[in-house]
């Protein structure tokens, strides 16, 4: 997954990702654990996670 | 009459609950497949953290919000803050907390300035409840006619714990409005089950009244036939109305329509309208921090405007033993780009604020501009009508005057339910 410029860092994404693998600090940042299950961006209120091209 | 509402936020879902008891029929769609927007829980690591606001509200079981909630029958449990918030304040006439502090009741404010001043403080206080300032910032009346820098501080925690704004940008008429409510009304309570408590009962009373929730629903379009809303298009299906309420804020609701005669007076207020940005640090304790349920109010440090534990209310919003405490700083405008930057001040901030203490960092959460702390930072409201008829937008992009945060929404909605009374007979 890859998180673009509409994050603003609310953290709703790591809460609901099975992996723990987001990081949150004023942004969010996918880290090596993600599985890409894409579950992150559904909950995301920003839709500022896509699936990696 | 048939209603859509767009959004599962606070103010969506109390409009759907209370026109869902005078017997409407509601649909309300959600984009996200959670309801309660930024007024709900999330859960991390066992506590019970929150999408946006603090599991606080404002003016507690007796406020705007309060009231709503009891008038259409939520069952919410509204706990009162004792004491409802302390400021903490430096020792020695110290600038900070480094040499330690002590923290004093929030009705004692004032108590720490010259005899003067607090004989000219009890003075303001019952002239500008009668007669409010117009046309200046609280900065400003305060450097006016109490040029005490305690006061500027403690203004400045309290604007930015309440309405996540420095003084600078809160207009004194709005600041007093908030005092007369805090007269009004009374002060802060902690729902039990946390902002979750409160729109999971709204939730149900939509429920058992018929009205249908659509979550992972998006609304692509607003249907406007002669200047007025008659549905919505979501997922592809038009689903006509009478009304349609909006809970996403007048901006984005002005993209969902095309309207032929454009309102030059309305696109210059919505592109008037600021929100306001903040971040929230949630930091995990075996001891308390704070050890009351009230807020504590930070005015000297560099950040952070306030902290509370609300675990000390609700234990059940954190795992066995533990506490759950938060911490929240305004951000302004211009800081935006440096959010890492101002959550590691705020982050030194708390290490001040509670020396000797063990706690660790669970997140650290930020709001701005899309998913901001208010979508219509107080004083920039717009009202929540629209220029298309039947279209009304609520929630905290259009709260009621000297509302805070949440019970802006509420008076927003009751607003917005007169109107629609007065209109749909």
């Amino acid at each position: 997954m890859r998180v673009n410029e509409k994050c603003v860092g609310c953290g709703q994404c790591t809460a609901f990702c099975k992996q723990d693998a987001i990081v949150v600090k004023g942004n969010a940042y996918i880290t090596d654990k993600c599985t890409n299950c894409g579950i992150c961006a559904f909950y995301c209120p920003l839709k500022a996670i896509e699936a990696e091209k | 009459m048939k209603i859509n509402v767009i959004g599962a936020g606070l103010g969506g879902l109390l409009s759907a609950a209370s026109l869902a008891i005078e017997g409407h029929e509601i649909e309300v769609f959600e984009r996200l497949p959670i309801t309660g927007g930024r007024f709900t829980n999330i859960e991390y690591h066992g506590f019970s953290l929150s999408t946006g606001a603090l599991h606080m509200i404002p003016h507690g079981s007796t406020g705007p919000l309060g009231n709503l909630l009891k008038k259409i029958g939520a069952d919410v449990e509204i706990v009162p803050c004792e004491p409802m918030a302390m400021i903490r304040i430096p020792a020695n006439g110290s600038n900070n907390y480094k040499s330690g502090f002590k923290d004093i009741s929030f009705n004692q404010f004032g108590s720490q300035f010259s005899m003067w001043n607090r004989l000219k403080l009890a003075i303001l206080l019952v002239t500008t409840r009668r007669w409010p300032p117009k046309n200046i910032s609280f900065e400003n009346w305060i450097r006016k006619y109490l040029n005490e820098d305690s006061a500027h501080k403690t203004a400045n925690s309290f604007c930015g714990w309440a309405l996540s704004l420095t003084n600078r940008d809160v207009p004194a008429e709005e600041a007093f409005e908030i005092f007369e409510n805090l007269y009004r009304y009374g002060g802060t309570g902690i729902p039990m089950g946390g902002c979750k408590g409160v729109t999971d009962a709204l939730v149900e009373i939509i429920r058992s009244n018929g009205g249908k929730i659509h979550t992972n629903t998006e609304v692509s379009r607003i249907i406007v036939e002669n200047n007025t809303a008659r549905g919505v298009i979501a997922d592809g299906n038009k689903h006509y109305s009478d009304v349609v309420i909006s809970n996403i804020g007048h901006p984005f609701t002005r993209d969902l329509y095309d309207s032929y005669t454009i309102n030059n007076a309305y696109e210059e207020k919505i592109d008037n309208v600021k929100s306001s940005a903040g971040i929230k640090t949630c930091l995990a304790a075996d001891e308390p921090l704070i050890g009351h349920n009230g807020i504590l109010l930070t005015p000297y440090c560099r950040r952070v405007n306030g902290i509370n534990e609300v675990t000390n209310t609700d234990p059940n919003l954190a795992p066995p033993g533990k506490h759950l405490v938060m911490a929240h700083q305004s951000v302004r405008q211009e800081k935006i780009d440096k959010l890492e930057e101002e959550i590691e001040i705020g982050l030194q901030d708390l290490k001040e604020v509670f020396p000797n203490k063990k706690y660790e960092v669970i997140l650290t959460q930020s709001y701005y501009d899309g998913w901001p702390v208010n979508r219509a930072s107080s004083g920039s409201d717009i009202g929540n009508t629209t220029p298309i008829n039947s279209l009304y937008v609520v929630g905290d992009g259009a709260k009621g005057k000297g509302g805070i945060e949440v019970e802006g929404v509420a008076l927003g909605v009751m607003n917005t339910l007169d109107i629609i009374k007065q209109q749909h007979r």
